[in-house]
């Protein structure tokens, strides 16, 4: 079995009086696809907001065996973790290349060469550098999403709601790249409520069902 | 001439800009800020050898360090412990700033109109059968050279990319690893070092009093609405437009017009084209 990246313990997230999270507990392993299924509400933006950092929870995050409950959201960056939130949020009035290179911590050898990889696993961004990211497809701006995400060569990828908008075939190729994704030895979290997307895929699969974990790991 | 004056506008429009983009809310001490920048020349001047007749351009690196600490005081004091509160209490403590600012000033320097040194030397020259005064000259080469640095900054430098991804977007800023209250920092630094260096340029040829502030704000405020909310290119080319309007009005009628005519084109411009005259709608797309 591979080694545990993340192990989430007993997390609870509340906003203001409504809990949108209680008491979850799970494990992500390196190599491996952690599937989290749920209906909409059912707290899987807020799992993975609160992993990063981006929204305040109780509980405890383990990285690697480090317990990052005391870090801000960019040095959980910096430390490892990646996230591709809902709805893609590039940075629409930037360039494709400009929205990659603002995503690397490193220097800037190492952006260049972060930046190919990218090309390489994504080629539609290749053929489109200097095109706005408002101008790019769904699909585009998705591959751009995850794209901006790898260039701060994360070992654990967080994703939420991927494949919300893409048509079939898109969505096929993006399943595809998060799978080679794993075999580079990342972890990856994927948040969906569309399991035919993620159950090909998966490693493990998670249900999450009014904040809370139905099938506990 | 509109040119320096609408130089001088411009580095006060693109600082306001700056510091509006990294934190959606308006820093009312800009106006100070400019003020600040002034009086650090004409307190700078007291340590220059009065009869070596040395360029007040020489202070320029000393004005641009101070107000740029004055820039992170005002961020760190007046933005950050309130950031999460409505945009509302960031206006009220940053009027409070420029309030202590110019009471500050006045009871240091006194109330009356200062002058700092002239910035290269007097006089005019010839530019192709033009006679053009120096100090105009250097006001917009000095404007240029300043904007010319930051549009290099902005569009071809990391930290540049940063302070573009955490005006479109903070929070996704934070979630790529950009560390926001830093960026936020040296937008208050870096705006109103650009202010504190209009400052210096207006000093000579303007003169400069603690109560210049209200005004100078305003100008900016007319500027990026004119350009565009939250465009940089837009709050230049809306204040090199106020400086020939103002400028050309004046010349023909008196300032007084000049000012209130100002205000009836804001209105024009606002019902004619809302986003300014190089802002965009918002472009989304899937």
């Amino acid at each position: 079995m591979s080694q545990p990246s993340l192990h989430v313990e007993s997390l609870t997230v509340s906003h203001g009086a409504v809990t949108a999270l209680r008491d979850v507990t799970f494990t992500a392993r390196s190599g491996e696809i952690t599937a989290l299924i749920g209906t909409n509400g059912a707290g899987k933006s807020s799992l993975l907001r609160a992993i990063i950092g981006l929204a305040s929870s109780k509980g405890d995050i383990f990285f690697q065996g480090d317990n990052i409950n005391h870090l801000a959201t960019e040095d959980r960056i910096r430390a490892g973790l990646a996230l591709v939130p809902e709805g893609r949020r590039v940075f629409p009035g930037m360039t494709v290349e400009e929205n990659l290179l603002v995503g690397g911590i490193r220097g800037r050898a190492e952006r260049r060469l972060s930046i190919d990889e990218v090309y390489a696993l994504f080629p539609p961004l290749a053929d489109r550098p200097s095109d706005r990211a408002w101008q790019l497809s769904g699909g585009q701006q998705q591959m751009l999403a995850i794209g901006r995400a790898l260039m701060a060569r994360p070992r654990i990828f967080l994703l939420d709601e991927p494949s919300l908008g893409l048509s079939p075939r898109i969505a096929r190729d993006v399943a595809e790249s998060l799978k080679a994704l794993t075999e580079k030895g990342a972890a990856v979290v994927i948040a969906e409520q569309n399991s035919g997307f993620v159950q090909p895929i998966a490693d493990r699969t998670l249900t999450l069902s009014n904040g809370q974990m139905a099938l506990p790991d | 001439m509109p040119f320096p004056l609408g130089a001088a506008y411009a580095l006060v429009a693109l600082g306001f800009v700056l510091v509006l983009n990294a934190t959606t809310a308006v820093n009312f001490a800009h106006g100070e800020s400019v003020v600040a920048g002034g009086f650090t020349a004409v307190a700078l001047t007291f340590f220059l050898p009065p009869d070596l007749r040395i360029p007040g351009l020489i202070l320029l690196p000393g004005v641009v360090v101070v107000t740029a600490v004055l820039g992170l005081a005002i961020g760190a004091l007046a933005y950050l412990p309130i950031r999460n509160r409505p945009p509302v209490s960031v206006f009220v403590t940053t009027i409070a700033v420029g309030m202590i600012v110019a009471n500050g000033l006045n009871a240091t320097f006194g109330a009356a109109p200062r002058t700092a040194p002239p910035l290269i030397g007097v006089g005019t020259i010839d530019l192709i059968g033009v006679s053009i005064s120096r100090q105009s000259l250097v006001i917009i080469a000095t404007a240029c050279v300043l904007i010319g640095g930051l549009a290099i900054v902005l569009q071809r430098t990391q930290l540049g990319r940063q302070f573009r991804a955490c005006s479109q977007d903070p929070e996704m800023a934070r979630a790529i690893g950009i560390r926001l209250t830093r960026i936020t920092l040296l937008s208050f630094a870096l705006g109103t070092a650009f202010a504190g260096a209009a400052g210096l340029l207006l000093a000579h040829q303007f003169f400069i009093s603690p109560a210049d502030g209200a005004p100078l704000i305003l100008k900016a405020y007319i500027a990026v609405v004119i350009g565009g909310w939250g465009s940089l290119r837009g709050a230049a080319l809306g204040a090199l437009l106020i400086a020939v309007f103002e400028v050309g009005v004046a010349a023909i009628s008196s300032q007084p017009l000049a000012e209130g005519l100002l205000y009836v084109i804001v209105l024009v411009v606002l019902f004619l084209r809302p986003q300014g005259l190089l802002g965009e709608p918002q472009q989304v797309r899937a």
